[in-house]
């Protein structure tokens, strides 16, 4: 990992992380991450694709790159869109089985509406984490 | 038989062998958890606690722990995980005197642990997610690990341990997560035990 003076953020379309498979998804985030970026993004993983990210992580880590810092605000969805959006998961459980007995690529997923931040763990030394806000302090 | 047995056991909601998953963070008190729950029905001990993180680095499984509530009887097998994190840092571990090829050594084995007990998820029947009551329990550690256990339908019994401290703050954790069940304890002086073995009764091999 270079030595940082200055950090750099970028901001994701959660659309371009949408159009990877899974693993490519995680590849992408700590790819960036590890070189020292701070990555935002408009979207939200899903819980098993949070602890995939944890799992990676913990294979990357070394003396340079003791690992991540990570906090997510997922927008609640109330109504008939919770609606929806509980049928696109049941959506994508069937798809996930079907691939897993036909032995075929599982689909992509889309990403929850929300906001996630993903720095590397060296100079991102504490996120408080409220309900609906996150503040997170680094220190070069 | 056996199919019997299980069908029966099902039938009332119970399973013959509970693998129970003790989670968390690091240095919440998931070893002083286990020791309490072994100690009390076995007479013996699960693992070593430390203040130096991650000090349990490996799987620690005591199997066969009956455990009595009144009229209902659970057969246990404890698994006590390496503590979940996203950053291990081997420079942590220098502050407690470690030699730096040994606190290496320590964050190698640290993150294999992390990667053991997220694979035993797939394999345990219900979870302890024991949480540190004398810190801020909104975490992207606890919420990730609550999500997952949702997902995966696993029972859940929220730990709020270390009630004995003076800055402890339970109260935060049921605000924090007001739809799980959650008991407060003291791992290491015992308090409110019963109170988690009555949980660990009533959510322990309920169906996924």
């Amino acid at each position: 990992m270079k030595n940082i003076k200055n950090i750099k953020m970028d901001f994701v379309s959660a659309t371009i992380l949408d159009d990877k498979p899974k693993e490519k998804r995680i590849n992408f985030i700590l790819n960036k991450v590890k070189d020292g970026t701070i990555l935002v993004t408009d979207g939200v993983l899903k819980p098993d694709e949070e602890m995939e990210l944890i799992r990676e992580t913990m294979r990357r880590v070394d003396d340079g790159f003791p690992g991540i810092e990570v906090a997510s605000l997922k927008r609640q969805s109330k109504g008939a869109l919770a609606l929806i959006e509980k049928f696109s998961d049941q959506k994508e459980r069937v798809q996930t089985l079907i691939a897993g007995l036909t032995g075929k690529v599982p689909e992509k997923t889309s990403m929850r509406t929300g906001l996630t931040l993903i720095g590397p763990a060296r100079f991102i030394k504490k996120i408080k984490k409220n309900p609906d806000s996150f503040s997170v302090f680094t220190e070069l | 038989m056996v199919k019997f047995l299980d069908w029966l056991y099902a039938l009332f909601g119970m399973k013959k062998n509970v693998r129970l998953g003790i989670y968390g963070s690091v240095n919440v008190g998931k070893t002083t958890i286990a020791n309490r729950i072994s100690k009390d029905w076995t007479g013996e001990e699960v693992g070593k606690v430390s203040k130096i993180p991650h000090e349990t680095r490996f799987v620690q499984k005591k199997e066969k722990i009956e455990l009595k509530h009144k009229n209902k009887k659970i057969m246990l097998n404890l698994l006590d995980m390496p503590g979940l994190a996203t950053k291990i840092d081997y420079r942590e571990f220098l502050k407690y005197g470690i030699s730096k090829r040994a606190a290496k050594q320590r964050a190698k084995e640290a993150t294999d642990g992390v990667i053991e007990a997220i694979k035993w998820l797939s394999n345990v029947d219900t979870v302890l997610a024991v949480m540190d009551a004398t810190q801020d329990p909104l975490t992207q550690i606890n919420i990730t690990l609550l999500g997952n256990l949702e997902a995966r339908k696993i029972p859940v019994i929220i730990v709020a341990n270390k009630i004995d401290k003076k800055k402890a703050k339970p109260q935060a954790i049921r605000d924090a997560f007001p739809q799980y069940p959650v008991v407060e304890v003291s791992g290491l002086k015992g308090t409110n035990i019963d109170k988690l073995y009555e949980h660990i009764a009533k959510y322990s091999g309920r169906a996924r």
